[in-house]
């Protein structure tokens, strides 16, 4: 049986929007569990650093929300976590769950790739399969051999072609130091907090000639997924290039994260909004949830 | 030769992002910039001397592979130096 590890997370107001959970905070959530489960029942990420020669680098992330909580329901999200070796060892996965005490749950996901680094101060490594001493540490049933695929090209592909044009708009930004970990690099959650960025600026600016974008204003991110190609480091210039779908019916945001100096995507992001996700419930007593995007 | 620096490496050259060394070659280059910045050595070369593999090193746009370094530059060469991905 794969091993579960489930604990309560105390709430500050930081994590939410008004809409819920912000989607910045789920990935953080979601990688503080991972690195929480890989301490308890593998090898601390510390551990796998300093004594393995051992990073991670998150290639693909994705969460998909339910009712979402609310800052007022309870003092505690519960997180719920499982890791795996996937693709002989050339993947970490961890699945999981943040549930409010309503029981409203967002279930996530992320793939990291393993680098084995090089030694140096500044971490730097190159893909590599996880050593037979690392991938000792995993019970059989926490191994699959099947490599995880990202949806997102073909989710890309799918939206591009069927889905009807709505807007676009492009973003720029700077990497600082605030939004990098340890070595200077991007902290990928920031992929989520700029693909955000770039939604709002586009329905600020183009929501009067096409009031569906509202959605992406008004209601929850029902679903994200996120795929990385190489990261931003620190002081790297890019963009956000955003494209704004409806599709399915559902409004689907496009980002490409490009560099300035390159025009390459280095990670992409896909948001979707479904008109009729559920709010979260009332701040006060009394006060009734209120739709407003149309 | 003028190198430029960005991202992660750029603590190693005290944050500064432009630097101008006297080489002939590009390995020339590379071992002046890291005489000019110590804690840059470690990150650069490996034990044995040899510059590691985790860094892209493009001459005038021109990415250069590890038996490449040897190449002729001057004073109107650009050399930029690239972390390709870091494990933190």
């Amino acid at each position: 049986m794969p091993r579960w590890s489930t604990y309560q997370v105390p709430i500050d107001t930081g994590l939410f929007t008004p809409l819920g959970l912000q989607p910045t905070a789920i990935f953080r959530l979601a990688f503080n569990a991972a690195g929480g489960w890989l301490g308890r029942y593998a090898i601390s990420h510390r551990r796998l650093v300093s004594e393995h020669r051992t990073g991670f680098v998150v290639w693909s992330a994705q969460f998909i929300a339910g009712k979402p909580p609310s800052f007022l329901e309870g003092d505690c999200l519960e997180v719920r976590v499982v890791g795996r070796v996937r693709g002989d060892g050339t993947q970490f996965e961890c699945e999981g769950e943040v549930s409010g005490a309503s029981g409203g749950t967002t279930r996530m996901q992320a793939c990291c790739v393993p680098l084995r680094l090089d030694g140096d101060p500044a971490l730097s490594g190159v893909p590599a399969r996880l050593s037979a001493e690392v991938m000792a540490a995993f019970l059989p049933d926490e191994i699959e051999a099947r490599p995880y695929r990202s949806p997102v090209p073909g989710m890309q592909a799918a939206v591009a072609i069927e889905g009807t044009l709505l807007a676009s708009g492009q973003m720029p930004f700077t990497i600082h130091r605030h939004q990098c970990e340890i070595a200077d690099q991007w902290f990928w959650p920031e992929a989520a907090s700029l693909a955000s960025g770039a939604r709002e600026e586009l329905v600020r600016s183009e929501s009067d000639g096409d009031p569906r974008l509202r959605l992406g204003l008004a209601t929850p991110v029902h679903r994200l997924d996120l795929v990385f190609n190489r990261p931003f480091f620190l002081f790297d210039e890019g963009a956000v290039r955003s494209s704004a779908y409806d599709w399915q019916g559902r409004v689907v945001f496009i980002h490409e994260l490009i560099g300035t100096t390159d025009d390459e995507a280095r990670a992409i992001a896909i948001e979707q909004f479904t008109p009729g996700d559920p709010l979260p419930g009332p701040l006060y007593k009394g006060e009734r949830g209120r739709r407003s995007w149309h | 030769m003028m190198v430029r620096v960005s991202g992660a490496l750029l603590r190693f050259t005290d944050y500064r992002r432009i630097i101008n060394v006297p080489a002939a070659t590009v390995e020339a280059g590379l071992t002046e910039l890291a005489e000019q910045y110590q804690p840059l050595r470690a990150v650069l070369f490996d034990r044995a001397g040899r510059v590691r593999a985790t860094h892209k090193i493009f001459l005038n746009g021109e990415q250069l592979q590890r038996d490449e370094l040897t190449r002729a530059a001057d004073d109107t060469d650009s050399l930029d130096l690239l972390l390709a991905i870091s494990g933190g």
